[in-house]
């Protein structure tokens, strides 16, 4: 084989050759060699797999082959079985002998090696049917997993050097840089300038000698295509390389790698020799005229050296420092000689385009982009890893389609693309395609094709941060704002995520941003503050919040949270300060603590939708901590012990009376929150009972009576007065109250029903969620059907379904016009609904109801299509798809979309919304009247009983301030600094709330969740990560 | 040679092809800041004090090595300029001891003048920056790098006129230092002591050790002369206050030299007002010790006996070796004196050893 090759004659019969005898009879075990598997151990695998075939005297039937990169890499190490693609993942050296015995061997698939798709939880079987790789069109990447392809027999076999031998057979090298320019490829290193003008301006150079510099020096944080591909292929690396020598008249050439890719180096260099043995390399190649020798030039690890003068300079063995431009390589470039530099994935298109044609090429690219493009996904994704798609895929389609979206529960905030020289794309602009111009004109970079997903949990700030803090190192040092503005960027940014930023310092990174983008020396300099730039376009408000109210929402920067729990609760309760009080046993005090903020721990540890759960991060280990439950746990203890909870606060009693029209969850708790400081409050409630929407729209095997009475009387033992059955405007004057007190606070809540707007809304067995809810809790006469149709899909929908289910209904649906994941409800409510035996019909939407003499009869309904367009919420919207009306037999309808505020006895007094709700500043809950405050579902429109209760906490603050010189009459206690707990978090996984069977709840209205154990919630309470203790 | 016709701040210029901005605005009488362009050299272009707008390119372009090679309209000194130049600045003097009253460049510094020319805040940013020792280990250069603005002139001259590559860049990001090979000191590496980073440094990094503390820039007179250590003849400027030489310099115009000088030429002054140097004419009496005499005793006592060794033995007998610390004029009249009066080619002088 070592002969040298005098012709492509010569060529072609060595290929015939070598396929006739490369068709293997054998069973082929494939083992991914990339770094990635290697990293995890597939060296190991490799070698068990030969000792285990040699074991069993099976290779005459069995061959191991180690082949290139799949891109996958969070999988490795990977294991296919050919010919059936039988897809193995994780696979360690102890599973290697049970693949032979029973996969090898029997054909028996072993389930626990399959993957498993994160959105379906779908096991695949065959590589084939794995949506990460079904859905990607890879033109490169394609041939990395077929054969070991180090070895160039192989390649030759998938018919390689075919473009080098029609090159030299029948195209001139105007004829090549032509095929090229047409192909219209464009860089793929990140700067993506047309390959073919750069080879042009070259060849057009006068000069006897002209240089090929491959760059290899792939340096970007998170990419690593060229890896894979000189790791998986290096000869099509190769072939590329040459034919662009010979295309631009250049006999020598470089391939500039990073040190830091030990196999890629020896890869390329086997390909070198191996290529030069065969006359593919070296002198009148192939017996042409065409001379054209390589060498490897091994990078030591420096960013800018990616740079193209700076890896010129390298080369020449000169500090890898970029020069000024012009001139341009391409006239003078490696030791003054005119030089063409290329990244690995530009040269890897080569032969591609050279085979197949530039209008072949063209079509693999989508939206007048062409070709494909690798790229590396990353960050808060289901399936991460390299995937390559036709250039100008939108970036849903790879971020949704291709790597299954983010984890369940995460909303996407942002995708990073371009790395350090690039930007933050919004999940508004996500239909943008993936190409060069697109991204730019929304102030990001395809770049090297890094995209990094970023969910709530990670910080703009610190995100701008971390490119700066890796470029501050990497810079090579000449240019003075290159090296004095990023390091006075970080110096600011450091400032502002450490709690001591200016207003000012806003300005001041504008400032310096546009200046480096504006005079710095080279690339790296000028793209240097585009992250930080596109992050102020984007996220400004995200940077004053981490100037003005030292807080970082999404938890990362230390010195500006408490906790993730604690600073997301909307109520601001100590949440880590219960849990640890809770852990020590200490459960009276984790009850002051908690009703520091809140007077409903025992309601809101029943109902509360807990967003504190949602962000705790012992979520990123295995679940959330119980929190709702521990909450409920030691306020049950309360009750159970009576001790007649905790000796009212009353600080000094105050003269001054206080109005609050609405006994519901925001005005019981501005109740509360006066009456510690020692007002006088008297509370105006319309209806009969106490407690708003607790006591009316909450069913009982949800929120016993008992316990909502327990903590209403609980406030009335503070002096509070409650008059019910007060309807203000009919009982009592709006100026009577206003009168009669020194400032008022308006919480009257949404208590009507929104309407469907559909037609035949005004038949009989319609009945609106909250008015059917209402009379069921307050014991008034019902009407219901057999078969129930629920319309809506949040926490109201699922109450009047599960209530309709106890209350007789034989049949209950619940139609939801999105996805099931859409659903507002809390998500352990729908589950119970579901096992309760109610079916949720989702992406429907009620189109007309149906009826017989004005009777309900049935509940005409569309059939949903998600559209590709987000809505403010962040949530597709929903289009019906044209003639798929169908009828659901039903007898009884209830909407539950939504709730509007009766503000009719407002109208001339305060100013409102357009929504109708009353206009409020959020910060203090003030209206437009001075001493007159308002908040809950009033101001906010619907909402949850957790945020009411902020809000009535903000307003007895502001009330506090109004009558108190503008400044709070008491200080809040804490006493959560003083519960460090010792040992170590618990490992054990989060534990289950039990509840009642499924054949006694449907009895009647008892509750559900029976609440946890004292062990349990001690137990429960040991798993806390303590996020608060930072070191 | 190609003429281009240029737009630059509204006036028409015309310039050869391959001509940088710089050099046109200079023709166009126009002055564009920059700190490290030197007409010695080849523009480094790293300062970025020099940026120019150039109408259709994205950012801005150093002026130092922008070549004109088609029609442009350039503006040197708009908003945008301004702003931009004025940041740069602001940058650099944030990483700069900002000690102007203790510094030898203190009146003569391209830094100095700029930041005042532009009206910059010194306090607008921190000032963290690293600190260095001020290394005086050399008997003639005082490198004080925290005074370093990474202009890279010392480095380029350095490499390009003397091709001794003694300094370089060192370390990468804000941490990078001009430094010898592993930071020794200069005397350490192989370095001539030519003193040609000195004389292209434009603060005070790098300055004469002689002249330390002697006399501010503005006090300075400078008298034009030749160098008199070698053939050369290289144009020197002697620096003088109160009738003593501080420190030389040579001018960069037309000289020979043109600017360049060696160690001899820019150190080498020293003996002038040493107090060890000779004033009178010395004679060694029979013990060996030297005695003060009067310049007839000596004059005659030289005379009579050269006179002797030329009477006795012939001219060639005799050979004269004069001294570079003479001046020119003498060392003429003292060749005519061998050749004429002597009679005799034996004459050399030192800088030939």
């Amino acid at each position: 084989m070592t002969t040298k090759l005098n012709s492509t004659n010569e060529l072609k019969n060595l290929r015939k050759k070598i396929k006739s005898s490369f068709v293997s009879k054998k069973i082929q075990i494939t083992i991914c060699g990339g770094t990635g598997c290697n990293a995890f151990g597939s060296k190991g695998v490799i070698t068990s797999f030969l000792n285990e075939i040699r074991k069993r005297k099976i290779e005459d039937r069995v061959e191991i082959l180690k082949v290139g990169c799949y891109g996958f890499c969070e999988n490795g190490p990977i294991v296919v079985i050919k010919p059936q693609n039988i897809f193995y993942r994780h696979v360690a050296f102890e599973d290697v002998s049970e693949i032979i015995s029973k996969t090898i061997l029997k054909e028996e698939i072993i389930d626990r090696l399959l993957y498993i798709d994160p959105i379906s939880g779908k096991k695949y079987t065959f590589y084939q049917d794995i949506p990460f790789f079904n859905k990607q069109k890879r033109l490169l990447l394609k041939n990395n997993p077929q054969a070991d392809l180090i070895q160039i027999n192989s390649y030759l076999a998938l018919d390689g050097y075919t473009a080098l031998e029609k090159v030299l057979d029948n195209l001139s090298p105007e004829k090549v840089i032509n095929e090229i320019k047409e192909a219209k490829l464009c860089g793929r290193g990140g700067a993506g300038f047309p390959t073919g003008l750069k080879w042009e301006y070259c060849s057009q150079s006068y000069s006897l000698k002209k240089y090929l510099v491959c760059n290899a020096d792939e340096g970007d944080p998170g990419a690593f295509m060229n890896r894979s591909i000189l790791e998986g292929n290096p000869h099509l690396v190769l072939e590329g390389i040459i034919i662009t020598a010979y295309a631009i008249g250049a006999d020598e050439g470089y391939i500039y790698v990073r040190g830091e890719y030990p196999f890629a180096v020896e890869y390329i260099k086997a390909a070198i020799s191996q290529a030069e043995s065969l006359g593919l390399l070296g002198n009148n190649i192939l017996g042409s005229n065409f001379s054209f020798s390589i060498k490897v030039k091994e990078g030591v690890g420096s960013f800018v050296c990616g740079e193209e003068t700076a890896l010129i300079s390298s080369i020449e063995g000169k500090r890898g420092m970029p020069r000024v431009k012009p001139p341009y390589p391409t006239s003078k470039g490696l030791w003054e000689k005119p030089t063409v530099v290329n990244n690995v994935e530009t040269l890897a298109n080569v032969p591609f385009i050279i085979n197949e044609g530039s209008e072949e090429y063209q079509n693999k690219g989508l939206n007048n982009s062409s070709g494909t493009k690798i790229l590396a996904v990353s960050g808060r994704i289901c399936n991460g890893g390299l995937i390559e798609v036709p250039l100008g895929t939108s970036i849903r389609y790879v971020i949704y389609d291709i790597c299954g979206g983010l984890p369940k529960g995460r909303s996407l905030k942002a995708v990073q693309i371009g790395g350090p020289s690039g930007g933050y794309i919004l999940p508004k602009d996500l239909d943008i395609p993936l190409d060069f111009q697109s991204l730019q004109k929304k102030g990001a970079m395809l770049g090297s094709g890094i995209l990094s997903v970023m969910d709530e949990t990670s910080c703009i700030v610190d995100s701008s941060l971390s490119f700066l803090d890796f470029l501050k190192d990497e810079l090579c040092g000449q240019c003075a704002p290159c090296r004095i503005g990023i390091k006075r960027l970080h110096e600011i940014l450091t400032k502002i995520t450490m709690g001591e930023g200016k207003e000012e310092d806003i300005n001041l990174l504008f400032e310096i941003s546009n200046t480096l983008k504006d005079t710095s020396l080279c690339n790296l300099g000028k793209t240097a503050s585009l992250p930080l730039l596109s992050a102020l376009d984007n996220f400004l408000e995200e940077f004053k919040e981490h100037i003005l109210y030292k807080k970082c929402k999404a938890h990362v920067c230390d010195e500006l949270y408490t906790a993730p729990c604690s600073d997301t609760c909307p109520v601001n309760i100590e949440v880590h300060g219960y849990v640890a009080l809770i852990a020590q046993e200490r459960f009276m005090e984790a009850l002051e603590l908690i009703k520091e903020k809140n007077p409903f721990p025992s309601i809101c540890g029943r109902v509360c939708h807990h967003p504190c759960e949602v962000r705790c991060r012992r979520r990123e280990i295995d679940e959330a901590m119980a929190l709702r439950a521990l909450k409920r746990f030691v306020a049950d203890h309360e009750i159970e012990l009576e001790k007649k909870s905790l000796k009212p606060i009353i600080t000094k009693h105050r003269p001054e009376q206080i109005a609050i029209i609405g006994a519901g969850p925001s005005g019981l708790a501005a109740a509360y929150h006066l009456a510690r400081r020692g007002y006088k409050v008297t509370i105006f409630e319309a209806l009969e009972t106490p407690g708003g929407m607790l006591a009316v729209a909450i069913p009982d095997y949800r929120l016993p009576k008992r316990i909502l009475r327990y903590e209403i009387e609980d406030i009335e033992r503070l002096g509070v007065k409650i008059k019910t059955n007060t309807m203000i405007g009919k009982d009592i004057s709006f100026s009577e109250i206003r009168a009669n007190s020194q400032a008022v606070y308006i919480a009257i809540g949404a208590t009507i029903n929104s309407e469907l707007n559909i037609p035949g809304e005004e038949s009989k067995g319609v009945s609106p969620a909250i008015s059917f809810l209402k009379d069921m809790n307050l014991g008034n006469k019902l009407t219901l059907g057999n078969k129930v149709a629920v319309i809506g899909g949040g926490n109201v929908a699922i109450d009047a379904a599960r209530s309709s289910l106890r209350l007789g209904a034989s049949e209950v649906t619940i139609v939801y016009r999105r996805a099931k994941d859409d659903m507002p409800a809390i998500h352990e409510e729908i589950i119970d609904a579901e096992e309760e035996g109610i079916k949720i019909l989702t992406l429907t939407a009620p189109n007309k109801i149906v009826s017989d003499n004005g009777q309900v009869k049935g509940l005409e309904c569309l059939q949903i299509e998600l559209s590709n367009f987000f809505d403010k919420s962040g949530r597709r919207i929903p289009n019906p798809i044209p003639d798929s009306e169908f009828i659901l037999d039903v007898d009884m309808i209830i909407p539950a979309v939504g709730q509007k505020i009766d503000s009719s006895f407002l109208k001339d007094e305060l100013v409102l919304t357009k929504k109708g709700t009353i206009q409020i500043n959020s910060n203090t809950g003030e209206t437009s009247l001075p001493g007159v405050f308002a908040g809950g579902d009033a101001a906010s429109g619907p909402a949850t009983v957790v945020e009411a209760i902020a809000s009535g906490n903000i307003a007895a603050i502001s009330i506090d301030k109004y009558l108190n010189d503008g400044k709070e009459s008491r200080e809040v206690v804490s006493t959560g600094k003083q519960t460090i707990l010792e040992e170590e978090p618990a490992t054990y996984r989060r534990h289950v709330m039990p509840t009642l069977g499924k054949k006694e709840r449907l009895t009647g209205f008892k509750e559900v969740e029976l609440g946890f154990t004292k062990k349990m919630a001690i137990d429960e309470a040991r798993r806390c990560l303590r996020c608060h203790e930072k070191e | 040679m190609e003429i281009i016709k240029i737009n630059i701040d509204n006036q028409q210029v015309q310039v050869p092809k391959g001509t940088t901005i710089l050099k046109a605005a200079e023709i166009a009488g126009i002055e564009i800041p920059n700190l490290c362009f030197h007409k010695r050299l080849n523009p480094n272009s790293v300062c970025r004090v020099c940026v120019v707008e150039v109408k259709g390119e994205s950012s801005l372009v150093s002026s130092c090595s922008y070549t004109i090679e088609k029609e442009l309209t350039i503006y040197t000194d708009n908003e945008r300029v301004k702003t931009a130049r004025k940041l740069v600045l602001e940058l650099i003097m944030s990483t700069h001891p900002n000690d102007c009253l203790l510094c030898e460049n203190n009146g003569s510094c391209k830094l100095q003048d700029y930041a005042y020319q532009y009206e910059v805040e010194v306090f607008k940013f921190t000032r963290e920056r690293p600190k260095y020792n001020i290394d005086k280990s050399n008997p003639f250069i005082i490198r004080d790098y925290n005074k370093c603005i990474l202009c890279g002139r010392c480095v380029s001259i350095c490499h390009q006129e003397q091709c001794s590559d003694i300094i370089n860049y060192t370390h990468r990001g804000f941490d990078t230092k001009v430094s010898t090979y592993f930071d020794r000191g200069l005397e350490e590496s192989s370095c001539a002591f030519c003193g040609q980073c000195v004389s292209v440094c434009p603060t005070g990094a790098l300055s004469e050790k002689v002249a330390k503390g002697k006399a501010r820039s503005w006090e300075l007179k400078k008298v034009n002369t030749i160098c008199p250590y070698c053939g050369c003849g290289c144009s020197i400027d002697l620096n003088v206050k109160d009738n003593q030489v501080i420190k030389v310099t040579s001018p960069e115009n037309e000289s020979i030299n043109n600017g360049n000088l060696c160690v001899k030429g820019r150190f080498g002054f020293d003996f002038i007002n040493h107090p060890e140097r000779l004033k009178s004419p010395l004679l060694k009496d029979k013990n060996g010790n030297f005695k003060e005499i009067s310049w007839h005793e000596a004059i005659t006592t030289i005379a009579s006996k050269l006179r002797e060794i030329k009477d006795n033995y012939g001219s060639n007998a005799i050979a004269g070796l004069s001294s570079a610390k003479c001046t020119n004029e003498e060392n003429y009249v003292f060749q005519k004196f061998m050749r004429a009066a002597i009679g005799t080619n034996n004459i050399d002088h030192c800088a030939r050893l």
